[in-house]
């Protein structure tokens, strides 16, 4: 504590001018804080997130068909332990693996507590905590099973983490949209919480691999696909988002025949996806020209072929380089997908204006807009965390990390 | 010194290429390499001779001549180039390992993707590669931690685990700092004494006067002169030879 006080001096207080400065900024920091918290805790009046819990969570989702959405809760959350743990029982060869290092310690701490009391504060009813703390439960078991005997399947554990994920995601979209048996729900009743995240994880995920062929088109040696790309980026690029998403509503109605054009909520999730891809490209060419040619020439003179050597040596070069770049176009794309609203879609921002709406919830606007802010930040820390490990796991220079 | 036998591995006649950007590099240069030859290759800095090893594996194409490698006829026939590749190894200035992989995986690579062999046995050579040029302590490490001398020896090693007929080496030494230049020329040297088929540019004289069974001096897009290196460095016929070696001696 010694030092941190005697930093503290040189750094706040080290002339009279510069302690009055600082006492000042922190008593106009204090008050603010103090009264943030006297309105969240005394006079905000949080019941209007309390009465639509559910229609922030999924929007006008069949309730009876809501137990769809529990079970893609539970495969999530036991997939979520499973990858964790697996990660951690292969730490890299050069690389020193704790099972439980620091960070996970305070991670699986901070998942408990949230997941004890987020749902008790909320006063949501007895059997959804439990659960809740189910979900949790599972998700630490899950996390200390893999982590425990991870090891016994070698290498194809993580292969098959890797394959678990695609599939899961395709079984999500089954469960949530119905087919295969299950009743159909139709994507107008999609709302809420899901209908970001399955939005914009959809974009994120198709926009990936056109984002790569863009890049490879415009760096290509033929003239027709370069500027091909060339043209498609600069369209998408000068064209605002919303203009994109409203012509997207209109024009794929007309372009496509009667009855195929996809669903107005697929329509927008497809613009999205076009959209990113296209500032995707950018990031990825700035990574492949971060790669030297030789690496390329290397591995074609050992007789790989240019799709192999494009995969195996050039590519996974440039994603590392372009990694920063991406995660930071997925979480403007994350936060983009808000304009959805301005389309009539049900999704965060657009529940939430249907909800304070209704005039038994008229003048709650400051909850309403705080709870949406801190549901988006917890997406986009997510986003921010899982591109950091991945970063780690990718560099080759890394140091080992002491925790 | 070993005998270099009459089968020919390289054959390159008359062959020139002009750059995009209109520039002559190789104005009719000639070129025959026997099996088990060593062939070294000098010449001042922008006389083609980088651009000319280059010719033969394809990683540089040609306008006009013929360039045939073990057999099979350069041309631009893409199933030839891919062909020639796999038989013809190569090691560079700046070694061009691949960072992102260890050193293990950077001599497995190519033989499991490329020649679909089993991985645990090409494991295993790759091991004993890696034992005979002296680092196999370093099998689980990354590129970047290891010192150029032992970056350009892995290099090696990679191109070897190809099994490749012929083993170009483009200016090997040159990036390396003073005193790791001597580890890599000492696994090169142990290449020849195995009959491996090596063509190579270098400024180094003593691996060309020592090695080498022939040294050939390049200048402007041309072969000068084409001399066994006792010949070369003691009584060269060329006028241009001289100049050059006056200035590197």
């Amino acid at each position: 504590m010694k030092p941190f006080l005697r930093r503290l001096r040189a750094e706040l207080f080290a002339t009279p001018a510069d302690a009055l400065l600082s006492l000042g900024l922190i008593a106009v920091l204090s008050l603010a804080a103090f009264g943030f918290l006297r309105w969240a805790f005394t006079q905000a009046q949080w019941a209007v997130i309390r009465v639509n819990s559910t229609l922030f969570a999924v929007g006008r989702y069949p309730v009876e068909e809501q137990w769809r959405l529990w079970l893609l809760l539970w495969l999530l959350f036991a997939a979520t332990g499973l990858s964790w743990g697996v990660l951690r029982s292969h730490p890299r060869r050069d690389r020193s693996g704790a099972l439980w290092p620091r960070n996970d310690r305070i991670a699986a701490v901070l998942l408990v507590v949230l997941g004890l009391w987020r749902p008790w504060a909320m006063g949501l009813s007895l059997s959804i905590q439990a659960r809740w703390w189910g979900l949790v439960a599972l998700l630490l078991l899950v996390r200390w099973l893999a982590g425990r005997f991870g090891r016994r399947f070698g290498p194809l554990g993580l292969r098959l983490v890797a394959l678990m994920w695609p599939v899961l995601y395709l079984v999500g979209m089954v469960l949530i949209s119905g087919g295969l048996g299950l009743v159909a729900v139709s994507p107008s009743e999609w709302g809420g919480l899901m209908l970001t995240l399955l939005a914009s994880s959809f974009a994120i995920l198709l926009c990936f691999p056109i984002g790569v062929l863009l890049a490879l088109g415009r760096r290509s040696d033929l003239p027709l696909l370069r500027w091909g790309s060339v043209l498609y980026i600069e369209f998408i690029r000068g064209a605002p988002l919303i203009t994109l998403l409203f012509l997207g509503q209109n024009i794929l109605g007309f372009l496509l025949p009667g009855g195929l054009a996809p669903d107005r909520v697929w329509r927008a999730a497809w613009v999205l996806t076009f959209f990113a891809a296209a500032y995707l490209a950018e990031a990825v060419r700035s990574g492949l020209a971060a790669v030297p040619r030789g690496q390329f020439e290397a591995a074609r003179s050992l007789g790989l072929s240019y799709p192999q050597a494009l995969g195996k040596v050039v590519l996974p070069q440039a994603m590392r380089v372009a990694l920063p770049a991406m995660v930071g176009q997925f979480i403007s794309l994350l936060q983009d997908t808000t304009l959805l609203s301005l389309i009539g879609l049900m999704e965060l921002l657009g529940t939430a204006r249907t909800v304070m709406a209704n005039p038994a919830f008229l003048g709650k606007n400051a909850e309403v807009y705080l709870t949406l802010a801190v549901l988006f930040w917890c997406c986009c820390a997510a986003l921010g965390l899982g591109s950091r490990a991945l970063e780690r796991r990718l560099d080759p220079h890394a140091v080992p990390s002491a925790t | 010194m070993s005998q270099a036998s009459s089968e020919l591995m390289i054959e390159a006649r008359a062959v020139e290429k002009w750059y995009p950007n209109g520039f002559h590099a190789l104005r009719g240069a000639d070129l025959t390499v026997r099996r088990g030859e060593v062939v070294v290759i000098m010449g001042p800095s922008g006389s083609g001779k980088s651009t000319f090893i280059r010719t033969f594996n394809a990683l540089e194409d040609f306008q006009k001549g013929r360039i045939s490698v073990d057999g099979i006829e350069l041309s631009n026939d893409l199933r030839n180039i891919d062909a020639v590749r796999r038989e013809v190894g190569m090691v560079f200035q700046q070694f061009n390992l691949f960072p992102h992989l260890s050193v293990l995986e950077n001599l497995t690579l190519a033989p499991v993707l490329v020649r679909r062999r089993p991985k645990a046995e090409v494991e295993q050579q790759a091991l004993a590669l890696l034992e005979r040029v002296g680092i196999a302590e370093q099998a689980d490490k990354f590129p970047g931690q290891l010192s150029g001398g032992q970056q350009q020896r892995v290099a090696i090693a990679r191109a070897l685990c190809m099994e490749p007929r012929i083993l170009l080496f483009d200016e090997p030494t040159s990036a390396l700092d003073p005193e790791m230049v001597r580890e890599v020329l000492e696994v090169m040297q142990n290449l020849a004494d195995d009959d491996i088929t090596m063509v190579v540019v270098t400024h180094e004289v003593k691996f060309a006067r020592h090695v080498a069974h022939r040294v050939v001096l390049m200048a402007d897009g041309v072969v000068v002169e084409e001399a066994e290196p006792e010949v070369f460095f003691t009584n060269p016929s060329h006028q241009r030879t001289r100049r050059f070696l006056d200035q590197i001696l």
